[in-house]
């Protein structure tokens, strides 16, 4: 017990320095939401005019399209993190050594530090989602069913954790290529994409959306975000909460064995 | 009690040739040509508990690798190292909470944060109690002078004070071996001196057992009474500073500038062995116990002298001397 308070504690201290980082740079955090509700903003224009006269498109009306991108962004806002860049910084410029010396392990040490760095941007980041949905307050579908949401934080918290996982994995490709960011660009929008962040995937064929839901990112935009319109029934989300731990128990493995041979080389190379 | 022991100690980089262009990036994909260098070889020495050691060589000489090897970041290819009994490439916790590496290259300060956070980071990191911290902390900073620049935000203080910081930060969990990679790389003289001031009496104060890298050899002879020098990852000389200095450096450079139309060869001779001459700029070899004498004779006489400076001879001069007398 007193063993895990003190890795709290260690935990938090680097969590608070961080977030002090953050905060000197609150004008760049605040810009990037400017950009985030810009989006937000023309995404329901388009689909503004992709509706038309329509009633429904992919058994969504225009009203639960537009909760659909402002519940998902919200989420969205939550679960994401910037994690990729940072490993891979430290990897190429060799300030990873600078870790390998100390006696805590480098991914405790990152992972705090994210957390600490990102929770600026997140809470800014929900305060601006927010602020768009009461912007659209008339639009915007309220549902305050309690099993629903109990399942939906549940599902935004494993996700969090699935996407921190992720972003690991995909960072410590800079043991093997010095040229990431096109890359990292590259992978966020195909996550994107799988998560439903640009339509909902039910508009492309049904074979596609199987193969989503066994994938982890759906569960950070799509799934949360048609249960909240209870377009996927319960069943569906507490199957999806099972497949989120299986997964991230597969990449906290796969993890392990990447860590283990990139260090491997990180040694070789001694960078 | 010794407290490093290094016996036939080699290390081999692999890396790859990089490939020209986008193709070449691409192909490296699948093909890459493998090379290999030797950057230490055969390396023995061993230091005893609270010896400052001056671990000097030029650039390239595999000064850095070693203390790569030394607190753990590098497996070695060939050859053993222990430290406090430790073998450093197993990362053992209570070995690495014994030792602290700072690199004038690199920086473990947190830059956009004042110094003290990542002090208070350290100190979770480290798991040193609250009573003890606050303790060595306060003496540190005394020490060092650096309590009004605590506050500032790392990214905004000059090189010399960062540099005061990261010795702090590597040394708030009382490390028994300290290894500290070229620290002065990149000061200014009074700065150097600074840091330099500040290790010899931290050695002294806390029998600290140090070792130095540098390729200058201004910073060894103030500092250190063993040196040991490194060439092309092999050691060619190990033992007291006073012998090495007597044997293969007795000479200080004097570099005496001229202004005006500047001056001939003829005119300078009389002063002492010319080591470089251009009309405007003349480097003299003098004896150390001459230097100052010579110094004054130049700026007495009438010759248009702008400016004197007296320096230590090149690292690299010394390792030519020493191959010279050894061959
Ligand atoms: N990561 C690396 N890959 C390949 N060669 C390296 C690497 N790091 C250092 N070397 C080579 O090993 C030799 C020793 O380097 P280093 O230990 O950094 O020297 P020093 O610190 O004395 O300047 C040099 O020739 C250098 O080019
Ligand atoms: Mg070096």
């Amino acid at each position: 017990m007193i063993y895990l308070i003190h890795r709290m504690k260690k935990f938090l201290t680097i969590v608070k320095a961080f977030w002090q980082r953050a905060l000197t740079y609150r004008f760049t955090v605040l810009v990037y939401r400017i950009g985030e509700i810009g989006e937000t903003l023309v995404l329901i224009l388009m689909w503004s005019a992709i509706y038309g006269g329509q009633k429904n498109i992919g058994g969504l009306t225009l009203q639960e399209m537009i909760t659909y991108i402002l519940i998902g962004n919200f989420f969205n806002a939550i679960i994401r993190n910037f994690l990729s860049s940072v490993i891979a910084r430290d990897i190429k410029d060799g300030r990873l050594s600078m870790f390998l010396i100390k006696p805590m392990g480098y991914f405790s040490y990152i992972l705090s530090q994210e957390i600490g760095r990102i929770s600026l941007a997140t809470m800014m980041s929900v305060l601006s989602s927010t602020l768009v949905i009461i912007f659209f307050i008339n639009t915007f579908i309220w549902d305050f069913d309690v099993t629903y949401l109990l399942v939906i934080l549940a599902m935004v918290i494993l996700a969090f954790i699935a996407e921190l996982l992720l972003s690991y994995l995909i960072g410590l490709i800079a043991f093997w290529t010095d040229e990431v960011d096109g890359l990292y660009a590259t992978i966020d929008r195909i996550k994107k994409f799988f998560s439903g962040g640009y339509f909902p995937l039910n508009l492309l064929p049904i074979a596609f959306v199987q193969v989503s839901f066994a994938l982890p990112f759906a569960y950070s935009f799509f799934v949360p975000a048609q249960l909240y319109l209870k377009k996927v029934d319960l069943s569906t989300g507490l199957k999806g909460l099972l497949i989120q731990i299986i997964w991230i128990l597969v990449l906290y493995g796969i993890i392990k064995i990447v860590w283990n041979r990139g260090l491997k080389r990180y040694e070789g190379v001694g960078i | 009690m010794t407290d490093i022991e290094v016996k036939n100690l080699s290390r081999t980089y692999e890396y790859y040739r990089k490939q020209q262009g986008l193709l070449g990036s691409f192909k490296s994909l699948f093909h890459r040509e493998k090379l290999y260098a030797e950057a230490v070889k055969n390396i023995s020495f061993s230091i005893e508990s609270g010896e400052l050691i001056g671990f000097l060589g030029p650039n390239g000489a595999g000064k850095t690798t070693t203390l790569k090897m030394l607190s753990g970041i590098l497996h070695p290819t060939n050859g053993e190292v222990k430290v406090l009994g430790h073998i450093p490439s197993q990362r053992e916790k209570i070995y690495q909470k014994q030792f602290a590496l700072v690199m004038g290259q690199k920086n473990q300060l947190i830059q956009d944060l004042p110094a003290i956070e990542t002090f208070v980071v350290n100190k979770e990191i480290y798991e040193i109690p609250d009573k003890e911290f606050q303790e060595n902390l306060e003496e540190l900073v005394n020490l060092f002078d650096i309590k009004n620049i605590l506050d500032i935000q790392v990214r905004k203080l000059s090189l010399g004070q960062r540099m005061k910081c990261e010795l702090v930060a590597a040394l708030l969990h009382k490390p028994k071996v300290l290894f500290l990679d070229e620290p002065t790389i990149g000061l200014d003289v009074v700065a150097q001196k600074n840091i330099r001031d500040f290790i010899k009496k931290y050695n002294r104060e806390k029998k600290t057992t140090i070792i130095l890298t540098s390729h200058y050899m201004e910073d060894i002879k103030e500092l250190c009474q063993r040196v040991i020098i490194i060439n092309l990852g092999k050691i060619i000389y190990d033992g007291k500073l006073d012998d090495l200095i007597k044997k293969y450096a007795p000479h200080k450079l004097l570099k005496v500038v001229f202004n005006g139309n500047g001056v001939r060869r003829e005119e300078v001779e009389k002063f002492g062995e010319i080591d470089e001459f251009n009309p405007y700029v003349c480097t003299f070899k003098t004896n150390r116990s001459e230097a100052k004498n010579t110094a004054v004779a130049l700026l007495s006489s009438n010759l248009p002298v702008d400016d004197i400076i007296i320096d230590e001879v090149d690292i690299d001069d010394v390792v030519r001397k020493i191959f010279t007398s050894q061959s």
